[in-house]
């Protein structure tokens, strides 16, 4: 249970700036996502953290203790690697042993807390079972629980979902989220998916090309994106962001989409080229509304349908209900936006206005 | 990489049918005729000598080879070899050469290995020439060494340095100092490649499992003896049955330095089948010789595949 | 153009049956999806469509003919594999020029093919680059490329989009599925991700274990199970079944001979009330996905939007009219009441 403080944290590798100047606080027993795309800078963070890099510049503490220097045996820090590196030639008790053993503690101690972490994970029926040939959610947990018995302070996961099949991945991560309760530990999670962070997260650190663009619980990433990458980058699909400039007449405040019309009134401060931005799932189909544009494809997935939709210039994806009747490829799709749902963004700083 | 299976569905083609069989049979008599050769080609200089082993036969006794069992004598021959104190002495002090020789390679091997895993100025040419030794053509390190080893040789010259006053030590006429100076060399010459296998050993041992264990704060020896040597195992078992198996047959550099010399001191199992072979000429005998020693070698490589499958 | 069947068609390795007395058809230029979990076999019956394989009992016919001893290079059916083998030592050209030169195909007639096919997939701007410099999307449709080459009757994908992230899936579907639609040729998919299945198919099969469960549109399979093993398979969150001793909770009633309830998480609407209690709520920004205990049965409903419920809170649950599923004790499908 420790509070880590990044404070202009920063990585170079020559002249490759994988981190620039991060600051991020991650409070005692919280559970923050890293999220980013591949070379976004996350692990580079995630590795300072854990101490298999030094910091090029700037500072990490852990309850106030500078940790600069601090070799990484010594940070108690609990790492969980994208592929767990599970120790396969041991059993799965002599891996839970492992810190344990390392760190000198006698062997009844040894004995009683393996056991007990064993219990809490679910373990007890395989402990002497070879690590090699463990199905992968019990290797997730061997992994979380080899970390975990040394009592870490902090927990560090590192993209551990990415290998696991599809389907399973659901199962994976709200067992994952219920371990993290059951710890109570502070914990980072790096990764790619933003399903994982939205569904698992308190907070979410929004990343790309080594720099932190936004942090904010999963709700507030999703509804106020602070620029159009973290617009585009949240949510599945991603906000649609249409080009247009804020036009003012005797209907109010509007932005002109060009091909695909007039959007209804927005609230808008300054007027100029914008990016208009809307989130798939707020389009309300609507014969009478302003905005139209071809349908491209329709996607059925079940519950949802995601209309692919073109029109000059623009590209735009709506998800209905399933519910729902939807157009057909190469038909037009009519619909709205309720003023509230509309993000604009500034179309040359790409941040939200 | 990981130990994680793929989700790669059915791998299961290789179960047989009834389709598969009839055509692994095609197969296997098309093949037969390139298997008989090679069979035969493998077998038949055993089978020969097992053949003479059984006879008094020598070249110098004008009857082909083919015609030996006029010769026949049974088992004479390994009745002499089990009474033979030269056989007994040479397969000894082989067995001591490479007591020696073998743990201290591996040892030599693995500790180089270990400096030669991270990276640090100027490895890749020192890397290069740690592996000189290794190409060098065993008859011309076995010239090298006797050089050195002379008694106004450079080593010598060194110890007059280091000891203040002139040292003339007879590295190689003294029976004890001669069977050092060979060891020296063989080691000299075999250290590098296992230093090259244990390396090659030693980098497949998984970055991320070491890296965990160092979290788990497991010290650099804890590390070694838990994650890296249990991972090596194989390979070392594998190096060193190489090592025992090509010290067996150790000859070029022994035969230059000492000639097996002084006396016998530094006769090795293969000097001794090659003074026999070519002084005496009594070739049935020698068939016996490397008979017998073809049987131990066989058992030796025997245990250490065992070892191996269950490790 | 080829329309492929299967009639009866059993397949087995020893003692495993992997293809079980499978029939289906899939018509000519459709997009039909093998769906079912790892080891169903799916993939045995690509195998046995290219050839590969030879059926136990049964027959394959394609385009009405049937195919039996006919070798795998005769059938002319593409494949593009998991891992898409391309040459990494040469061009993207090189690569999908490759199956027409090894059959000494006139260089004309390969350049010809080769721009046609590229323009298709629009990758003429990447061909002279090594596999390795190319983006995970670029290399399936180089992939692809490589198989339609020689323009056969069907091709044939494994898997062939699991190694990407979420985004890259996501967009390489519907790619996929743009580049089926204008190539106009029967393509057979095998995938074991529900969402991947539905959304690029035409027609599917459902697998269980060698047999088939389900065969029709994706569309059809998701609102008509036949069973609650294929009503588990497609849709996520998962189908919520229930024993039917809890449809009264639910306000719903049953037919003769249900036994156990099935409600789609979309279709379980939840309003503050009494009856059930909330467990967790997880926003996803614009769905909202509410576990709820019933009676000591979990149940998730996935709501639109941000709705305000907190965990803890008493709910009342109820059943979107003609949405409950009905399963009898063998789990097979019950007509709606």
């Amino acid at each position: 249970m420790t509070e880590i403080v990044m404070e202009n944290l920063g990585k170079d590798f020559g002249d490759f700036t994988a981190l620039a100047g991060m600051n991020l606080t991650i409070g005692d027993g919280e559970f923050v996502a890293l999220l980013g795309p591949s070379g976004c800078g996350k692990s580079t963070t995630m590795n300072m953290i854990a101490g298999m890099l030094d910091p090029s510049h700037g500072e990490i503490r852990f309850d106030g203790r500078p940790m600069n220097g601090v070799p990484m045996a010594r940070r108690g820090v609990g790492f969980v690697f994208q592929n767990y590196a599970i120790f396969t030639h041991m059993s799965v008790r002599e891996n839970l042993a492992y810190g344990l053993r390392a760190q000198g503690v006698g062997r009844s101690e040894i004995t009683r807390r393996v056991a007990e972490i064993a219990e809490l994970l679910q373990l007890t029926p395989m402990l002497d079972r070879r690590a090699a040939g463990l199905s992968v959610n019990i290797l997730q947990r061997l992994a979380i629980g080899r970390s975990a018995v040394v009592e870490p302070a902090i927990f560090l996961l590192d993209e551990p979902l990415s290998n696991v099949d599809a389907a399973f991945r659901a199962v994976m991560r709200s067992e994952l989220k219920s371990l993290q309760r059951q710890f109570r530990q502070t914990m980072v999670y790096v990764t790619h998916d933003q399903l994982e962070a939205m569904t698992m997260a308190d907070r979410i650190a929004v990343m790309d090309h080594g720099r932190l663009l936004q942090v904010g619980t999963p709700l507030e990433v999703y509804n106020h994106p602070a620029d159009t990458f973290v617009a585009r980058f949240i949510g599945a699909p991603g906000m649609n962001l249409l080009s247009g400039q804020v036009v003012s007449s005797d209907s109010g405040t509007q932005v002109d989409l060009g091909a695909a019309g007039r959007s209804g009134p927005v609230m808008a401060a300054q007027g100029g080229d914008v990016l208009f931005g809307f989130r798939p799932e707020e389009v309300q189909p609507d014969p009478a509304g302003p905005l139209a544009m071809q349908v491209s494809m329709v996607e059925r997935i079940g519950a949802r349908t995601i209309l692919h939709l073109v029109t000059q210039g623009h590209e735009a994806k709506a998800v209905l209900d399933s519910e729902t009747p939807t157009p057909g490829q190469g038909e037009v799709f009519r619909f709205s936006i309720p003023a509230a749902s509309v993000r604009l963004f500034d179309a040359k700083t790409e941040r939200a206005l | 990489m990981t130990d994680m299976t793929s989700p790669m569905p059915h791998a299961r083609t290789d179960a047989p049918d009834a389709e598969g069989r009839e055509e692994r049979r095609l197969g296997f008599w098309l093949t037969l005729p390139a298997q008989l050769l090679v069979l035969f080609i493998a077998l038949f200089p055993i089978l020969m000598q097992i053949y003479i082993s059984l006879t008094d036969w020598s070249p110098l006794d004008g009857i082909p080879w083919y015609r030996a069992y006029e010769l026949w004598i049974g088992l004479l021959n390994y009745a002499d070899l089990a009474g033979d104190p030269r056989f007994w002495s040479a397969l000894w002090r082989t067995g001591l050469v490479m007591a020696i020789c073998v743990p201290v390679q591996v040892l030599l091997g693995l500790g180089l290995a270990i400096l030669f895993v991270d990276d640090f100025r100027g490895k890749r040419v020192l890397y290069s020439t740690i592996l000189v030794p290794m190409m060098v053509v065993p008859a011309v390190a076995g010239y090298m060494f006797f050089m050195l080893f002379q008694s106004g040789g450079p080593i010598n010259d060194l110890l007059s340095m280091i000891s203040g006053q002139r040292v003339t030590i007879a590295w190689l006429s003294d029976p004890d100092l001669a069977l050092f100076a060979v060891i020296v060399s063989d080691i000299w010459q075999w250290t590098p490649l296992m230093f090259l296998i244990l390396l090659a050993g030693m980098v497949s041992v998984p970055q991320d499992q070491q890296m965990a264990a160092v979290l788990l704060g497991a010290s650099w020896g804890r590390r070694f003896r838990t994650i890296v040597l249990p991972r090596m195992k194989t390979i070392i078992i594998i190096a060193v049955a190489i090592r025992v198996i090509e010290n067996f047959k150790v000859f070029d550099n022994f035969y230059i330095m000492t000639g097996g010399g002084p006396g016998v001191a530094t006769e090795t199992i293969s000097i001794y089948i090659y003074k026999v072979t070519q002084q005496e000429l009594i070739w049935g005998y020698v068939a016996a010789i490397a008979l017998a020693i073809l049987i131990v070698l066989s058992v030796v490589s025997m245990l250490a595949i065992r070892k191996m499958r269950k490790a | 153009m080829a329309s492929i069947s299967f009639r009866n068609v059993t397949k087995r390795f020893g003692d495993v049956t992997a293809v079980d007395d499978v029939s289906f058809d899939i018509r000519d230029n459709a997009f039909f999806c093998l769906f079912g979990p790892p080891l169903s076999g799916k993939s045995t019956i690509l195998k046995l469509i290219l050839g590969l394989e030879k059926p136990d009992a049964g027959e394959i016919l394609i385009d009405g003919r049937p195919v039996t001893g006919i070798g795998p290079a005769q059938r002319n059916v593409a494949m593009v594999f998991q891992n898409l083998a391309l040459f990494p030592h040469m061009s993207a050209l090189d690569n999908i020029r490759f199956p027409l030169v090894e059959r000494r195909v006139a260089p004309d007639k390969i350049a010809a093919r080769v721009a046609e096919v590229c323009e298709k997939l629009h990758i003429g701007h990447i061909l002279h680059k090594p596999p390795a410099q190319l983006s995970g999307g670029e290399r399936q449709r180089v992939a692809i490329a490589r198989a339609l080459v020689r323009d056969p009757v069907a091709y044939l994908m494994d898997d062939p989009i699991s190694a990407l992230d979420a985004r890259l899936r996501e967009q390489t579907r519907v790619e996929l599925r743009r580049i089926q639609q204008e190539m106009g040729k029967t393509l057979v998919y095998v995938t074991h991700d529900q969402e991947e299945a539905m959304s690029v198919a035409d027609g599917m099969a459902v697998f269980q274990a060698g047999r088939i469960c389900q065969t029709g549109t994706p569309e059809d399979i998701y609102r008509h199970p036949n069973s609650t093993y294929v009503a588990g398979m497609l849709g996520a969150p998962a189908m919520n079944v229930v024993p039917m001793a809890l449809a009264a909770s639910l306000q719903v009633q049953g037919p003769q001979g249900a036994d156990s309830l099935g409600v789609r998480p979309e279709n379980l609407r939840v309003a503050p009330g009494e009856g059930a209690r909330i467990t967790e709520v997880e926003p996803l920004g614009g769905f909202t996905t509410i576990s709820v205990d019933l009676a000591g049965q979990s149940l998730r409903a996935t709501l639109r939007g941000q709705p305000r419920f907190t965990t803890g809170q008493p709910v009342a649950l109820s059943v979107d009219a003609g949405r409950a599923h009905f399963f009898d004790t063998s789990g097979a499908a019950l007509a709606a009441h």
